[in-house]
């Protein structure tokens, strides 16, 4: 009985370090994040927190420290761990040659999506007013677009975790709803969701609970209400100095 | 930098020049920030070192100014000189006006104007192998030719004539480009090149090419240089000198027009719509398809494959090289062609390099993929050129023509596991959409074109050496152990790709 009301953790980091060099981007960073739940990273520039999604994307291996991603360790079982995910990065995120419709297509073939991608591809291309450029190069496209792109990209496939960093940047309105559509639809159907974003507002927004990071290492873990409002500013604005 | 309002007032134009020159000042000073200071030192000792030595050592030589080799060479001096104007064109040509100072993504906030761009593209010009190596072949040449007795001059001359064939490069290349730019300016400028190909083949087929190349102006320019000094030399001197100050001059003119239009072959690109094709069957095949596209969709790359590939075959065509002297070319091209993206191979995504390491795929795939991607594209370049090279070399022996396979996938693994060691050992973040961008900062493509030059043209000289034995199993002995060698290196630079620290490093450089 107890574990239908307790959720499952899904993202389980432990002592994480990052180190490039000389540089410690990740000092000690614990994070437990639930199925069907989605948890905001917030702090400021250089705290750590698109290191943090990185590590967890298996795109970046952690220097010390356990990363548990659907029960699968970064570390051991990279590929295992990487099928589980929907990764939308703080940067680009797009080859700039390929269209969406051929990253779509890479990403089917590699995540062994069967019949029926296509159709799911197609919609969300639509809810994202991307439809009529599904067969253009990306190099060509308008920051926001790149950025909704990347999100239709880490959503398409209905990963377990889906990790979204800086996913409202420089993004139009409708592309904001969209997200956050997004968001909520994977928190239905059970995802985990890890978000990481500067804007306070549209973090309490999408997620449930936040993580507060400082110099590569966590101050705070509260929940989305407690960051609401001009009491949830002054909170945060004390947990960044 | 200055900010001032653009005008057309005599005063201010002056001042606005005056500021373009100075910035380029700032820019160099940025660029020089990024590289070891002592690193450009060593360079610019070795260029300077060899320059002299190519000025001064052949002048001393056995037979210099001599009646035989030296004099044939005195009379091909015109023809080089036309030569080398024609090798400045090209490249500046090939790179949409010459290579940027700075990349364009990394100025845009900033105030640069055409002529600033224009002088950097003068002052890179040099560093580019082909430059380097034809240069001092030049100087080289002019030296034997007059002997130590007259070799100071001639010397001096030929230099400033290096000089000025590159700023005269430089303001066709920018015209042209801005030719380019125009509505129909791609096919006017393919007319253009088809014709000039067909004027070369019909005077060569005519037996009248030797006519043209004893009637060009550059031979006044030889016959005023090997004077000596006194008045005609002088002249002469001046004469160049006036073409360089002119040409470098002029050369913002075109640069300021071009600046002013939209590049339609980039823009093409960007806007075209591309086929949905079928899900390939493997995830080799997935992530090659993504691959050829990043390859073959760039501008850059088609541009300086066709320079690359139909340049050397037109002129071994013309000059009816034979069967064992066709072995220079692949490692020629292949080298080229891996200096067009294949020494920073994993800089294709730029920042699409994140998003695709979070797919699942293994890395041994991507490496093989990518490996693959640039092998073929070497073959392409290569092939086209012997293709073109081969039609008027006749029949082969056994041995000429084990000699020139051999040569061929030798070259190209040298150079493919050369390029992926590179690619890992020093990524860069590069934006590979403009014709003008190059993989690496400038200074490093010189390490790598020079590196890349030397161990190709060793092969190829061992190959066309044994290409003269008639054993033809000979080469493919030779070759057995290169190939192994070259794949040794190849699977240590995956090795290196396929450990995750490493891989961590290169995609987060390659994506900014």
């Amino acid at each position: 009985m107890v574990s239908e009301r307790v959720p499952r953790p899904v993202v389980d980091v432990q002592g994480l370090h990052v180190r490039f060099g000389e540089v410690e981007a990740v000092s000690g960073v614990d994070l437990v994040a639930y199925a069907g739940h989605s948890t905001a990273l917030l702090g400021r520039n250089g705290a750590g927190k698109s290191t943090t999604m990185r590590v967890v994307a298996g795109v970046v291996p952690p220097t010390q420290g356990r990363v548990l991603v659907a029960g699968h360790d970064v570390r051991a079982e990279p590929l295992e761990a990487k099928r589980s995910v929907g990764y939308c990065p703080d940067v680009g995120g797009l080859v700039p040659r390929a269209t969406p419709w051929e990253h779509l297509q890479l990403s089917a073939k590699l995540r062994r999506l069967g019949v029926g991608w296509e159709d799911r591809a197609r919609d969300l291309l639509e809810r994202f007013e991307l439809g009529d450029v599904a067969h253009r190069v990306t190099s060509g496209f308008s920051h926001g677009m790149g950025r909704r792109l990347s999100v239709v990209l880490a959503a398409f496939h209905e990963p377990e975790v889906l990790l979204l960093d800086e996913p409202f940047d420089g993004v139009d309105p409708i592309g904001v709803e969209a997200t956050l559509d997004i968001v909520n639809d994977a928190r239905a159907r059970g995802a985990c969701v890890l978000v990481s974003t500067h804007l306070r507002e549209l973090a309490i927004e999408a997620c449930s609970s936040v993580l507060v990071l400082r110099g590569g290492a966590r101050v705070a873990t509260v929940t989305a209400h407690e960051m609401a409002g001009e009491e949830g500013a002054r909170a945060y604005r004390g947990l960044l100095d | 930098m200055p900010t001032a309002a653009f005008s057309t007032e005599p005063r201010s134009l002056v001042r606005g020049q005056w500021w373009a020159v100075q910035d380029v000042g700032h820019l160099l000073r940025l660029r020089a920030g990024t590289v070891r200071r002592r690193r450009t030192l060593v360079g610019l000792a070795v260029f300077v070192v060899i320059t002299v030595g190519a000025a001064v050592v052949p002048a001393y030589l056995p037979g210099a100014a001599g009646d035989g080799y030296a004099f044939n060479l005195l009379l091909l001096m015109p023809t080089a000189f036309a030569g080398f104007q024609l090798l400045t064109l090209a490249s500046a040509v090939a790179s949409g006006g010459g290579r940027e100072l700075v990349p364009r993504d990394q100025l845009v906030a900033y105030p640069v104007s055409p002529t600033t761009d224009h002088l950097g593209a003068l002052l890179l010009a040099p560093l580019n192998i082909a430059w380097l190596l034809q240069c001092w072949l030049l100087i080289g040449s002019a030296a034997y030719a007059v002997g130590p007795a007259a070799f100071v001059p001639m010397v001096i001359g030929t230099f400033l004539w290096v000089l000025a064939a590159t700023a005269v490069g430089q303001v066709v290349a920018w015209s042209i480009e801005g030719v380019r730019r125009t509505a129909h300016g791609i096919a006017a400028v393919r007319v253009l090149a088809i014709l000039g190909i067909g004027a070369a083949g019909a005077l060569q087929l005519s037996h009248r090419l030797d006519d043209v190349l004893d009637a060009l102006p550059t031979r006044r320019l030889v016959m005023g240089l090997d004077a000596g000094f006194g008045w005609h030399w002088l002249l002469t001197v001046l004469v160049i000198v006036g073409v360089f100050v002119v040409a470098v001059a002029l050369g913002a003119v075109p640069a300021h027009l071009t600046a002013r239009l939209q590049p339609r072959e980039e823009l093409r690109v960007e806007s075209g719509r591309y086929r949905a094709r079928p899900t390939t069957s493997s995830d080799l095949g997935a992530v090659l398809r993504v691959d050829r596209a990043s390859v073959w969709r760039a501008v850059p790359m088609r541009r300086g494959l066709a320079v690359l590939a139909v340049g050397p075959g037109l002129v071994s065509l013309a000059g009816d090289l034979p069967w064992n002297q066709l072995t220079i070319l692949p490692g020629l091209v292949a080298s080229g062609g891996a200096l067009l993206f294949g020494v920073n191979a994993w800089s294709l995504e730029t920042r699409g390099a994140l998003w695709r390491e979070s797919l699942p795929v293994s890395p041994g795939t991507v490496f093989a993929a990518r490996a693959w991607v640039l092998m073929e594209f070497l073959f392409v370049a290569s092939g086209i050129t012997l293709g073109l090279a081969v039609l008027r070399a006749g029949v082969p022996t056994a041995a000429e023509l084990a000699a020139l396979l051999c040569t061929w996938v030798v070259v190209i693994l040298q150079v493919l596991g050369a390029s992926m060691r590179w690619s890992l050992r020093s990524p860069y973040a590069v934006d590979l959409r403009s014709a003008r961008a190059t993989p690496a900062p400038p200074l490093a493509m010189v390490g790598y074109s020079t590196k890349l030059a030397a161990s190709t043209t060793v092969t190829s000289l061992v190959f066309s050496g044994l290409s003269q034995v008639e054993a033809w199993p000979l080469s493919v002995l030779v070759a057995a152990p290169l190939v192994g060698w070259s794949m040794l290196r190849l699977l240590k630079a995956r090795d290196g790709w396929v450990e995750p620290a490493t891989r961590a490093r290169v995609v987060m450089t390659v994506a900014g």
